[in-house]
C-alpha cells in the first residue's frame, strides 16, 4: 500500500511510445546531483539493463554506475520492478569514477562527470565524461598562456595602418604583435586607450563588430555558435562590451564577478553540468578557435546566464563560456594565432617620402616581419603616437597618407599599391575572399573615420547617409534632427532613433 | 498539507506517506535518497537512506547506507538514526554507526517539521563542515557488523 501512495503511474496507459508488444515503457527520470535525464525503460527490465540504458545516455560505463532508489542501492539481477520503480519516479545514480583524485578544480566546469566524480581533473585519463571534458580543459588554457585580448585586435589594424603606412604587412600577423608589445606594457595600454582616436572608433558599435566579424576564426565560430552572432548584434551588448573594454579595471570587476557566479552555479544541481556544456560548447572552440575578446565579453556583460537544466532555472539560457579560471589576461585574451602567411611588405612608400615620419617607418622597414614591433622605431613610435593623438592625426592627414589608405583599402589583397615600389616578398596571403571584403570594408571605415577625424573630405551627411536613409524609411522624416542624432551617436543607428524619441514629447 | 506551522498536526502515517513519495519521485538535489526497507512495511517504520559523499572531502565518491527508524511518535520526535556503511564522523558511533541524537543539531533540536529528507541532507552537510571533512575514512565498502 505505500508504495503507490501519492503517485499515479498510469503506467497501463503509457503506450504511447514504442508499443514494445510486452512490456509497458516507463519513463524514469535518472538524476545525478548535477544532471538529469529521462530514460525511457521497459517496466519489467532489469537493473542490469536499465543500467545499459543509462550509460549510453550519460557515456559513463554500465560498471561505474551505481544506481540508487528509495535508500536502496539497485543491484544489477534486481528488475525495475522489485523496488518499485515506475512510471515518474526518480532513481538517483551515481557514476563512479576510476579514480578518486580530489581535484582543485572545482571552479571550472569542465571538471567532471556528475556525481562525486568531481575529483577528475583534466590530469587524469578517466573513461567516464570527465575524461573528455578534462582534456579540452587541459588543452584549453594551455595555448593562452599570454594572449593579448583581441579588443586591439581593431586597435592592431588601426595602429598597424597609421603606423606603417599601409600596415600591409600581413594583418594578423600585425595584430598578433601589436596586441603582444601593448600587452607587455600596460602604460602603453591604458595611453592608447585612452586615445581619444581609440575611443572615438570604440563607440562605433558597427565599426567594432565589422572588425570582429573579419577574423576569420571569429566567423567559423560564428558558424558554429549563433548565440555569438546574435550578440554580435545586439549593439547594446557591444557597448556595454566596448564600456568595459575601455575601462580595464571594469573589465576585471565583470571578470571576477562572473567568476564568482559561476563558481556558484556549480552547487547548483544540473548547473555543474551546465558548466560543462557550456564549456564545452563554447569555451572550447573559442580557446581554439582564437577568438577574439569581444567573444569573451559579451558573454561578461550577460552575467551569469546560465542553464536551461531546469532544476534551478533561475538564469536563463546562455551559455557563456568560462572566461576566467585561468585568469583575467587568459581569459580576456584570445589568440590571434591566425599567423598565415609571413608579413611582408614594406612601408617603403612612406618613409621614402616624408622626413617627418620616416625615420619611425624607415626603422620599421627593414626589421619587417617578426621583429618588426620589436624594433626601437616602433616602440618609439607608438609611445609617440599614444603620447600625442595629434601626431596620428596628423599623419593621417597628410595627402599621400591618404591615397594609400584609400589605395590600401580597395585593394583586395591589402598589399602596397603598385605604385610603391615595395618588393613584397611575398604577397600577404589572405584568409578568403570574404574576408578580404570584410576587410576592405572594415579598412573603409576606418578610413572614413580618420577622414571624419580630420573632417575634410567627408561631411557628416555623406558618412551617415546609410544611416539616415534607414532613419527616413523608419519614419523618421526630420532628416536634420537625424543628422544631429546620427552625429551625436557616432552613427549608431538605435542610439540616435532613442535620442530621438527622447526628444520629441510624445 | 505539513502544516506544522498553522498548528495542524498531521497524522504520522500521512507524513510518512509523504515522505515516501518524495523519496520515490528524487525531490531535492539528488545527494541523498531515501525509501521504505521493505515495501511491504505497513508501518512505515523502517527507512532506508543514502547519502552520496560531498565532494572535496574525504567523504566523496562514497555512498553511504543507512538505516533510519521512524518510532510510533515521529514526527514529534526525531527517528533514530544509524549508518550501515563505516564512517568516521563527529557524532556517529565509530563502532556501530549509530548516530548520537545529541550530537548532531537537528535531531537535538529536532522540530516536527523536519524529516528524513532534512536528516539526510543535515548529515552531508556535517560532512563537509571543517571538523569532518579531512577524516580519515575507512577503506569503501565496509560495513558496520549490525
Amino acid at each position: 500500500m505505500a508504495e503507490n501512495s501519492g503517485t499515479d503511474p498510469a503506467v497501463e496507459t503509457n503506450t504511447e511510445e514504442n508499443a514494445a508488444a510486452s512490456a509497458t515503457i516507463i519513463k524514469v527520470t535518472v538524476k545525478t546531483p548535477k544532471d538529469k535525464e529521462e530514460i525511457a525503460i521497459a517496466e519489467d527490465s532489469s537493473v542490469s539493463q536499465f543500467k545499459e540504458e543509462i550509460s549510453k545516455r550519460f557515456k559513463a560505463k554500465q560498471d561505474q554506475l551505481v544506481l540508487i532508489f528509495a535508500g536502496k542501492i539497485l543491484k544489477d539481477g534486481d528488475t525495475l520492478g522489485q523496488h518499485g520503480i515506475k512510471d515518474g519516479l526518480t532513481v538517483h545514480l551515481v557514476i563512479k569514477t576510476a579514480q578518486k583524485s580530489s581535484s582543485g578544480s572545482s571552479q571550472t566546469s569542465a571538471s567532471s562527470g556528475p556525481g562525486p566524480s568531481q575529483g577528475n581533473t583534466a590530469g587524469t585519463a578517466n573513461p567516464s565524461p570527465a575524461g573528455n571534458l578534462g582534456t579540452p580543459q587541459g588543452s584549453g588554457p594551455s595555448p593562452t598562456p599570454t594572449q593579448p585580448p583581441n579588443i586591439l585586435a581593431g586597435f592592431g589594424d588601426l595602429s598597424g595602418l597609421s603606423n606603417l603606412g599601409m600596415g600591409s604587412a600581413n594583418f594578423m600577423e600585425l595584430q598578433q604583435q601589436m596586441q603582444r608589445q601593448l600587452m607587455s606594457n600596460p602604460e602603453m595600454l591604458s595611453q592608447i586607450m585612452e586615445n581619444p582616436l581609440v575611443q572615438s572608433m570604440m563607440s562605433n558599435p558597427d565599426l567594432m563588430r565589422q572588425m570582429i566579424v573579419a577574423n576569420p576564426q571569429m566567423q567559423q565560430l560564428m558558424e558554429r555558435n549563433p548565440e555569438i552572432s546574435h550578440m554580435l548584434n545586439n549593439p547594446e551588448l557591444m557597448r556595454q562590451t566596448m564600456e568595459l573594454a575601455r575601462n580595464p579595471a571594469m573589465m576585471q570587476e565583470m571578470m571576477r564577478n562572473q567568476d564568482r557566479a559561476l563558481s556558484n552555479l556549480e552547487s547548483i544541481p544540473g548547473g555543474y553540468n551546465a558548466l560543462r556544456r557550456m564549456y564545452t560548447d563554447i569555451q572550447e572552440p573559442m580557446f581554439s578557435a582564437a577568438r577574439e575578446q569581444f567573444g569573451n565579453n559579451p558573454f561578461s556583460a550577460l552575467g551569469g546566464n546560465t542553464d536551461n537544466s531546469g532544476v534551478q532555472p533561475s538564469r536563463t539560457e546562455n551559455r557563456e563560456p568560462l572566461p576566467n579560471p585561468w585568469g583575467p589576461p587568459d581569459a580576456s585574451a584570445a589568440t590571434t594565432t591566425t599567423a598565415s602567411g609571413t608579413a611582408t611588405t614594406t612601408s617603403s612608400t612612406t618613409s621614402s617620402t616624408t622626413p617627418s615620419v620616416s625615420n619611425p617607418l624607415g626603422i620599421s622597414s627593414s626589421s619587417l616581419g617578426n621583429g618588426m614591433f620589436n624594433s626601437p622605431g616602433m616602440q618609439s613610435l607608438m609611445q609617440q603616437i599614444s603620447e600625442n593623438p595629434q601626431l596620428m592625426q596628423n599623419m593621417l592627414s597628410a595627402p599621400y597618407m591618404r591615397t594609400m589608405m584609400q589605395s590600401l583599402s580597395q585593394n583586395p589583397d591589402i598589399n602596397p599599391p603598385p605604385s610603391g615600389p615595395a618588393p613584397a616578398p611575398a604577397p600577404t596571403p589572405t584568409p578568403a575572399a570574404g574576408t578580404n571584403t570584410a576587410q576592405q570594408q572594415l579598412m573603409q571605415q576606418m578610413l572614413q573615420m580618420f577622414a571624419g577625424g580630420n573632417a575634410l573630405t567627408q561631411t557628416p551627411e555623406v558618412r551617415f547617409q546609410q544611416q539616415l536613409e534607414q532613419l527616413s524609411a523608419m519614419g523618421f522624416i526630420n532628416r536634420e534632427a537625424n543628422l544631429q542624432a546620427l552625429i551625436a551617436t557616432g552613427g549608431d543607428i538605435n542610439a540616435a532613433i532613442e535620442r530621438l524619441l527622447g526628444s520629441q514629447p510624445s | 498539507m505539513m502544516a506544522a506551522s498553522s498548528g495542524v498536526k498531521v497524522p504520522r502515517n500521512f507524513r510518512l506517506l509523504e515522505e515516501l513519495e518524495e523519496g520515490q519521485k528524487g525531490v531535492g538535489d539528488g545527494t541523498v535518497s531515501w525509501g521504505l526497507e521493505d515495501d511491504e512495511d505497513m508501518t512505515l517504520t523502517r527507512w532506508t537512506g543514502m547519502i552520496i559523499g560531498p565532494a572535496r572531502t574525504n567523504y566523496e565518491n562514497r555512498i553511504y547506507s543507512l538505516k533510519v527508524e521512524c518510532g510510533p511518535k515521529y514526527p514529534e520526535v526525531p527517528p533514530t538514526v544509524r549508518f550501515v556503511t563505516k564512517i568516521s564522523m563527529n557524532g556517529i558511533n565509530n563502532s556501530n554507526g549509530m548516530v548520537d541524537a545529541r550530537s548532531i543539531p537537528i535531531l537535538a533540536k529536532w522540530q516536527n517539521s523536519y524529516s528524513i529528507k532534512v536528516v539526510l541532507q543535515e548529515l552531508r552537510r556535517l560532512m563537509m563542515s571543517k571538523e569532518n571533512m579531512k577524516l580519515p575514512q575507512p577503506p569503501e565498502g565496509q560495513t558496520y557488523s549490525n
